[in-house]
């Protein structure tokens, strides 16, 4: 129980805020609105969970937000081009996987620091496509739409993707040789490398495991539409990373939980119908995203401090 | 101890300077192509439309220099330079505030959001990088609650205009406080102890509390003239464009880092210099503005700038990685141990 405290804590703050709901705004719970609201988060969901493990190691990729709508074109491009779904799949998967070993390869191979090349690259692949497809959306074709199921199960399969993901990620990050060696290396990579580990190695692993994440994050976000949106994406790489402090991850490395992040996930999901319900303009939302990740590391630096002294 | 630190310092003043070289080639190569591609590049008043433009994204830079050297990074501060440029229009269109006592305001607003910072970096020793990566978001979120993100602040006077769109003496009016800045922290930074113990605190905190320095109060220093400077830089964007809207220097805070990693300083901390960071702001002001006149389309700039970061952050990468495979040739050396 105490070793999981600051994860049943935000699931308490996530408790609280669905009984004001429930009293206060009883419509929030009608079932087909609040699938939809599900199924539009669960792209984050899945760039949350890579984004967790990317910060246990203690890296960061604020690239995943362009990754995420290059991908999107990408697979929207094939896609038009009249490719099965599981071939575009297949390639789109890939492509991430390929930009997020260019990451890798500079923040493990050259040791440069994670903040600054994602931040180039996120720049870099945000004005390349932007150049490539100046704004222009691409068409569908219409059997993509929620896989070419009806919207309702589309929906419910968007879901139940994402969910399953984080359930096989949370599970192997915890039992898997693979998954413990992204907390040891994110703890200490000096010791890993002294255990036998390769920490460059792992670091690289992570990376193209993220740019996987992202692309299939940005399918499932293209099915939920006729369209895909060039600019979409935009601000993911905050919204993902918010979820993960919030959720118990360490910025230094090491520590955290991905079901601690599921819930951060559903907790700032939920803030924006909350704003609504309750009256606040939804023009607040950007403000109270940025004042929950400090209240969350305040939290937690208050929490450390108690725990050392 | 003092040996082996003269030498360290040798040492890396000696790659500064071949840093800082290399930068000056790369800026001459722009000039000199850019200049034979499009017609009006060379002009004098291209030249002040350079300066002009890149005052704002100058003035960040230069204040993100003291942070970025002690291991530091802030980039929340093109959300504050948004918040700030639609409170000073707040306080002059609907508090009917005079101009002068508005932009005192602001730049004391700067003050308090950079304070804000302050308390989490260096009270709570809170990351930097999340801490102003939710102020990044707070500060925004500001701008767009007050403005209901549609509220543009217009109609300054011309005697407020002439601060972003006139001359004064010769240079165009923002330049002479962009100089006035960039004197002032390349004097803090280079010639006064605050500078010295900005370094040290970047290259060792625990070092640098051992030898008593007051690491919470510089650290706390750095980040609120970083507060105070981007409401400068806001009050001198209103200026320039004769507007403050709530998406106001949005994507800035990624060129002023550019700009300071590309002059050479350590996003690790302890290592740069404000002359470096005055070169990387020249290297990418001229960048996105020659692309304009060589008729290339507006995007490659980003992309180049990107890419030139990455350059630059390889190039200064490599001699670390060849010297580490050197003591396999040379193994007979005795290893130093300073």
């Amino acid at each position: 129980m105490q070793k999981y405290g600051r994860e049943l804590s935000v699931a308490m703050v996530l408790v609280a805020l669905l009984l004001v709901l429930a009293v206060v705004a009883p419509a929030f719970y009608e079932p087909q609105p609040l699938l939809s609201r599900l199924a539009r988060e669960a792209p984050t969901l899945v760039v949350a969970c890579g984004v967790a493990l990317v910060m246990v190691t203690r890296q960061i990729d604020i690239s995943i937000g362009s990754v995420f709508a290059l991908c999107g074109v990408c697979a929207g491009s094939l896609a038009a081009a009249g490719w099965p779904l599981v071939a575009v799949f297949g390639v789109t998967v890939l492509i991430g996987a390929t930009l997020g070993a260019v990451n890798g390869a500079l923040v493990a191979g050259l040791r440069l620091p994670s903040i600054v090349v994602t931040l180039a690259t996120m720049v870099i692949l945000r004005e390349g496509l932007r150049w490539k497809q100046q704004g222009a959306f691409i068409n569908l074709p219409d059997a993509w739409q929620w896989f070419g199921l009806s919207q309702r199960s589309g929906q419910i399969t968007l879901i139940v993707c994402s969910v399953a993901l984080l359930a096989v990620l949370a599970w192997a990050s915890r039992n898997l040789a693979g998954g413990r060696f992204l907390y040891a290396v994110g703890s200490n990579a000096e010791a890993a490398r002294l255990a036998g580990l390769r920490p460059q190695w792992v670091t690289l692993a992570v990376f193209v495991f993220m740019g996987a994440l992202a692309a299939w994050a940005a399918l499932l976000n293209i099915v939920q539409s006729p369209q895909v949106d060039p600019k979409s994406g935009t601000g993911l790489e905050l919204k993902a990373i918010a979820a993960a402090v919030v959720g118990g991850v360490a910025v230094s490395g090491g520590r955290g939980n991905l079901w601690g992040v599921f819930v951060a996930v559903l907790l700032l999901a939920c803030i924006n119908p909350a704003l609504t319900y309750l009256h606040v303009e939804a023009y607040w939302e950007k403000a109270i995203q940025g004042a929950v990740i400090l209240l969350a590391v305040i939290f937690d630096g208050l929490r450390n401090r108690r725990q050392t002294t | 101890m003092s040996k082996p630190e003269a030498s360290h310092r040798h040492k890396v003043g000696a790659l500064l300077f071949r840093h800082e070289t290399i930068l000056l080639l790369v800026l001459l190569a722009e000039w000199f192509y850019f200049n034979a591609v499009g017609r009006k590049f060379g002009t004098l008043d291209n030249t002040f439309d350079i300066m002009r433009h890149s005052a704002e994204i100058g003035l960040l830079a230069l204040v993100m220099t003291p942070i970025i050297l002690t291991g530091g990074i802030d980039l929340s501060v093109g959300s504050l330079l948004g918040l700030c440029a639609i409170l000073f229009g707040k306080l002059w269109r609907d508090a009917g505030l005079p101009l002068p006592l508005a932009a005192a305001c602001t730049l004391l607003i700067g003050l308090l959001a950079g304070g804000l910072n302050a308390v989490l970096i260096a009270r709570l020793r809170l990351p930097a990088l999340i801490v102003t990566l939710g102020t990044y978001s707070l500060f925004r979120g500001f701008a767009e609650a007050i403005t209901r993100g549609v509220d543009t602040f217009t109609n300054f006077p011309d005697s407020f205009l002439a601060l972003g769109q006139q001359h004064f003496a010769g240079l165009p009016t923002q330049v002479w406080f962009f100089l006035a800045v960039a004197v002032g922290i390349w004097l803090l930074v280079h010639r006064t102890t605050f500078g010295r113990s900005l370094r040290a605190i970047g290259f060792a905190p625990e070092g640098a509390r051992y030898a008593g320095l007051a690491v919470e109060r510089r650290l706390a220093q750095a980040y609120i003239l970083a507060g105070i400077v981007a409401a400068l830089a806001a009050i001198i964007y209103t200026a320039r464009l004769g507007q403050a809207k709530a998406d106001a220097g949005t994507g800035y805070e990624l060129f002023a880092i550019t700009a300071v990693v590309l002059g050479g300083t350590s996003i690790f901390g302890g290592v740069g210099s404000v002359h470096g960071t005055l070169l990387g702001v020249a290297a990418i002001a001229v960048l996105n503005n020659g692309l304009v006149h060589a008729r290339q389309p507006r995007e490659m700039a980003g992309m180049l700038t990107g890419a030139l970061l990455l350059a630059a952050l390889s190039a200064s990468a490599l001699p670390k990685l060849l010297a580490k495979f050197r003591p396999l040739r040379h193994s007979a050396a005795p290893p130093s141990s300073p």
